[in-house]
């Protein structure tokens, strides 16, 4: 209901230019979007609408209405898996949004621009890790044996790689890994953001008495609020999607996470291990409707698509 | 249950209206409507003669095989120059990898890219000897429809052949076994006048001695993923038992698995035996040296005492399993032993059973072969290689031999892995503190939910 | 607040202040995540210099020899024939095919999104985003499905073709256009007889030099770094890309898979110099763009 008042916001500024040439705008619009079109509909579309086709019926193509879904939510496997994925979630989103904001609002304020500039290459080097890199990094990070901070580990503790790895303490260390690799590429947009403030906004906020950090939440923050929301919700699809990591994490333990910690390990148990390529995709449309909710609460709450107004 | 994702999806719905036409007017009117059908359908059943695929002479042939199995694989290419090859290698479904699970079960969907021969695990047979939906075929052909002859099968070790057997045929054939026995330092049990235990009973007694008199030495580890294969299968615990195809039964309660969890736990709280695992990283570094005695599979010789604890030649001997006091029957576990099967779909057969049959029964392949291999006559030409026993301190053969006749059948073949639960919910407990004893009900519970998604009937009686 | 805006250039260093606590604070922050985010990647560039006994018994922050190094390295492309130097091959081939790919569509869609009108448009800016914070993860499966009807299955179009479908890209590329190229300028074109393709090709595509930059950088470190598709959709190891085979990589080490990985060399030091290298062109990458990132953020701020 929300999504299209901000529909309305996005479109209603092209309404206005109502030129000769409209038409020809029109035809060259199409012509643009074509190749993109296209790559749309096969590989975002279509196996969307597949994977609900899939979720409805079972493996002899007959219609099971919601019985898949009843059948995946009742497999014992089903809420610990989403419960994992919310407390990483929580944990994740607050964390980065938090540490994000503040160090780009630090070194964009606080920092001579040189060492800003180092601080923010330093900060990113990590992200050339994603995915499997940065797992393994942390396999040997979180291993008090060969870990450049085994007295921390200690001192937490944790003995022994195993303790290390103990079913509680894996969202805070799926979430280490992430922030480890994703927030510093975050830091550099959400400066790059902070760049775009005008200078003479910022002076004028000093003329008014304002200091930096009254600056940075009552001007700053607000003014890239579009770029901490987009940041949010792109982070909110990366967390939902948990598979490369808990995987190799299980792996490398030698099986002491679960092989279905997260929900899509799930799906991807049912569809590869069960040979139940229905009952996986139930789980995905679950996975797809609880991050569309959540888009779209953000979406129509934040006035992402008010870009278009200016 | 269902009730609950029924508003969500209709909000959903409102929420994209404009937007979304293309992904759910269908699923709008699909919700609607009631259900009839099952979720899923059995395609396990009426198994038909094996038919082959239509056959070319000389076709290449495409083999899977994990790293440690790939020389041998490149020495069969070697030695037959006219087999047309193409060797693939991949994980070779260790710790319970899925990875030739997926892919056939994508093979099976797209209609083409099998490959003719792969060395898998147990587990993998499970689903290979089954249809993985209605009208394919079981990826793994049977080998005892007149591809491998009956004389060649009857000479694998006994019972080692049982994880290959289903529905009266054989689908795979055994590469190697993992009998388990027990290993010791004969320096330092020599060195401390202590004697070899025969019995579980002795074996607790000595644990406990020897922890009390040369603290900070081991007895044994429960801390890997198969250590539950190496007590439990051993100590005949009926945790894994298919009554019969389709019902599993699992009795954590059995007096055979708790005085096994009794007895590992009075040997962890007496600091003989570790909860950390053999293999864990830093194991090695901290007690690699300080291995008294280890119970477990036959590839502990080479793998563990020489390549991971790097122990010197001529400490470690070899023991046949123990047995418990007053019983008269003797029983070991396994701990893994890969398989080599045929695909159902190779256009050569011929070359590919050739290939299986070397590879497994050979003594040119098998007397070099890294792991104990599973064929009789391959076994005795592996035991008289120098290279697999002059490392030990005493003559493994009797040993090696002995425990590979006495592996326990009634640990079944399921077509889960049984590390899944072991290493997932009963490991993190030990290493929480937990005793093997308090945990023994949701190691059972895991089991059972497993099984039962599974598809089986689970019972504990 | 915006009220007075005065114009005056060099501002941003004058609001720094010079109180004790803050600065404090903001230096320990910037110091404790400075070692959070670099800590690792030291411990990473050490570990091949060292025996896989040195680096469990060693200071983890100590270096080794760079004897050790060649003995990793040779260990490393000893792998399986080589099978490291065909992997960063074909990394190569589905991350830049697909880079092209994504640039050739989406830059144009990007524009026309932001800057023209059509029917359908809309739905189209919709359904990217949707798409975009859609779990991809989840579609892996039908994907397959689809690409296997086409017979692509295998080839290097299962991979480059869904690599090469980016709705992030064009949502960078229509929020770029919609907020740095004014309309006006547009129109005033069109008043002077430009035709559409004129519009996009001399005015646009000048402009959106740093926008490719983010696109192209964002889209390659994804693709490069991608697992879970070509883990899927690649049945032989020989097409593998160099993550997938990071992965098989770990399933080789002794360490951590004292079965299978047995006998072979790879240990710690040769995992860690084989992340090493998987990772090196994506770091590079970003030496060079990092001006391209922070510059296409500023010019979109000095159009408006």
């Amino acid at each position: 209901m929300t999504l299209l008042e901000t529909e309305r916001v996005a479109v209603s500024p092209l309404r206005r230019g109502t030129t000769p040439r409209r038409k020809a705008r029109g035809r060259a619009g199409y012509f643009f979007v074509a190749g993109y079109a296209l790559l749309l509909l096969a590989f975002g579309v279509f196996p969307t609408g597949y994977a609900f086709y899939l979720a409805l019926t079972n493996d002899r193509g007959q219609f099971t209405g919601l019985n898949q879904f009843v059948k995946v939510i009742q497999d014992y496997r089903f809420a610990p898996a989403f419960t994992h994925m919310l407390v990483y979630l929580v944990m994740w989103l607050v964390t980065l949004v938090v540490l994000v904001v503040l160090t780009a609002v630090v070194l964009r304020g606080r920092v001579r621009p040189g060492t800003s500039a180092l601080f923010r290459f330093l900060y990113y080097i990590p992200g050339a890790l994603a995915g499997v890199a940065s797992v393994l990094v942390w396999l040997f990070m979180l291993d008090p044996d060969v870990s450049p901070v085994s007295w921390l580990l200690t001192a937490m503790g944790l003995k022994t790689f195993a303790a290390a790895l103990a079913p509680g303490n894996l969202p805070l260390i799926l979430m280490l890994i992430a922030f480890w690799t994703g927030a510093g590429g975050w830091m550099v947009v959400m400066y790059g953001a902070l760049n775009n403030i005008p200078d003479e906004v910022l002076e004028a906020a000093r003329m008014d008495g304002a200091g930096p950090w009254r600056t940075a939440w009552h001007i700053q923050i607000p003014m890239i609020r579009q770029w901490i929301v987009y940041m949010t919700i792109m982070a909110f699809a990366t967390g939902t999607q948990l598979f490369v990591e808990p995987q190799l994490l299980q792996t490398a333990s030698l099986g002491r996470v679960s092989p279905t910690w997260s929900p899509n390990q799930l799906a991807y148990v049912y569809a590869f291990q069960q040979g139940d390529f229905n009952g996986a995709a139930a789980i995905s449309v679950v996975l797809l409707a609880v991050g569309l909710l959540a888009a779209g609460l953000l979406v129509a709450r934040s006035n992402l698509f008010k870009l278009d107004e200016k | 249950m269902g009730s609950s994702i029924a508003p969500r999806t209709g909000r959903r719905h409102s929420l994209l209206r404009t937007a979304a036409v293309t992904l759910s007017l269908a699923t709008a009117a699909a919700l609607a409507g009631c259900a009839s059908a099952d979720t899923t359908t059995d395609s396990s059943s009426g198994q038909s003669a094996f038919k082959p695929v239509a056959q070319k002479e000389g076709s290449q042939i495409t083999v899977w095989a994990d790293s440690t199995r790939l020389p041998s694989v490149q020495a069969y290419q070697k030695s037959h120059p006219d087999v047309k090859m193409k060797i693939v290698t991949y994980d070779g479904g260790a710790d319970g990898s899925t990875y030739l699970q997926s892919k056939v079960q994508l093979f099976d969907r797209t209609g083409s890219g099998w490959p003719d021969v792969v060395f898998g695990t147990p587990t993998d047979v499970t689903w290979a000897s089954e249809a993985t939906k209605p009208g394919a075929r079981p990826f793994a052909a049977p080998l005892d429809e007149k591809l491998v002859p009956q004389s060649t099968l009857d000479g694998f070790a006994k019972g080692s052949l049982t994880p290959c057997q289903f529905n009266g045929h054989t689908y795979c054939m055994r590469n190697d076994i993992a009998q388990v026995l027990l290993w010791y330092n004969k320096s330092l049990m020599d060195k401390w006048g202590y004697k070899v235990p025969t019995t579980w009973q002795e074996y607790e007694a000595l644990g406990k001695q020897a922890a009390k008199d040369h603290p900070g030495y081991l007895v044994g580890s429960v801390g890997d993923t198969n250590s539950h294969e190496s007590y439990f299968w051993s100590g005949q615990c009926p945790a894994f038992s298919l009554v019969k195809p389709g019902t599993l039964r699992t009795d954590l309660q059995d007096p055979k698995c708790t005085r096994m969890a009794k007895l590992l736990d009075n040997l962890i709280s007496a600091k003989a035996i570790a909860t950390q695992g053999f293999f864990s990283q830093g194991f090695a570094k901290n007690s690699g040296g300080k291995v008294l005695m280890a119970y477990g599979p036959s590839w502990y010789g080479q793998y563990l005492f020489k390549a991971g604890f790097k122990t010197p030649a001529k400490q470690i001997a070899a023991a046949p399993p123990l047995t418990w006091q007053g019983e008269s029957t003797t029983a070991t576990g396994n701990v893994g032993g890969g398989v080599w099967m045929v695909s159902s779909h190779s256009a050569n057969l011929k070359a590919s059973s050739d290939l299986v049959t070397w590879l497994t029964t050979s003594d040119e392949n098998q007397a070099t072969a890294p792991t104990y291999p599973a064929y009789t006559q391959a076994a005795k030409a592996w035991l008289a290689n120098p290279a697999n026993r002059n490392y030990f301190a005493n003559d493994v053969s009797e040993p090696f031999q002995q425990a590979a006749n006495e592996v326990w059948t009634g640990w079944s073949n399921t077509r889960f892995s049984d590390s899944t639960a072991w290493s997932s919910v009963v490991l993190p407990a030990l290493t929480s503190g937990k005793s093997l004893t308090e945990t023994l009900p949701a190691w059972q519970q895991e089991i059972a939910g497993e099984a039962k998604t599974q598809g089986y009937k689970v019972v504990d009686q | 607040m915006t009220q007075t805006a005065l114009s005056l250039t060099a501002v941003k260093r004058r609001i720094r202040l010079s109180r004790t606590l803050p600065f404090v604070v903001v230096g320990l922050l910037l110091a404790l995540l400075l070692v959070f985010f670099v800590l690792p990647v030291i411990w990473l560039l050490l570990a091949p210099s060292k025996t896989a006994g040195e680096v469990v018994r060693d200071n983890p922050l100590s270096f080794g020899s760079f004897h050790q190094i060649g003995t990793a390295w040779r260990h490393l492309f000893a792998f399986q024939d080589g099978a490291m130097v065909k992997w960063l091959r074909n990394s190569a081939v589905y991350s830049g095919g697909s880079l092209i790919l994504t640039l050739a569509v989406s830059v144009p869609a990007g524009y026309a999104l932001a800057l023209t009108n059509f029917r359908g448009r809309k739905t189209l800016l919709v359904i990217t985003l949707v798409t975009m914070i859609m779990p991809q993860a989840t579609l892996v499966l039908p994907i397959f499905l689809e690409l296997n009807r086409f017979h692509l299955i295998g080839t290097i179009w299962s991979v480059i073709l869904p690599f090469s479908f980016y709705p992030f890209g064009v949502y960078l590329v229509y929020i770029y256009f919609g907020s740095s190229l004014p309309r006006d300028l547009l129109s005033a074109a069109r008043i002077d007889g430009c035709t559409e393709w004129q519009l996009f090709s001399r005015i646009a595509l000048p402009l959106a030099k740093p926008v490719v930059g983010l696109v192209a950088f964002f889209s390659f470190v994804g693709n490069w770094n991608n697992f879970f598709l070509p883990y899927l959709v690649l049945p032989n190891s020989e097409q593998f890309p160099v993550q997938v085979g990071l992965n098989q990589l770990l399933t080789s080490t002794p360490s951590f898979n004292p079965v299978a990985g047995a006998g072979l060399n790879v240990t710690i030091p040769e995992l860690a110099l084989a992340i090493i290298i998987a990772i090196l062109p994506v770091l590079v990458l970003f030496l060079f763009s990092q001006r391209t990132l922070v510059s296409g953020m500023l010019a979109g701020a000095s159009k408006e």
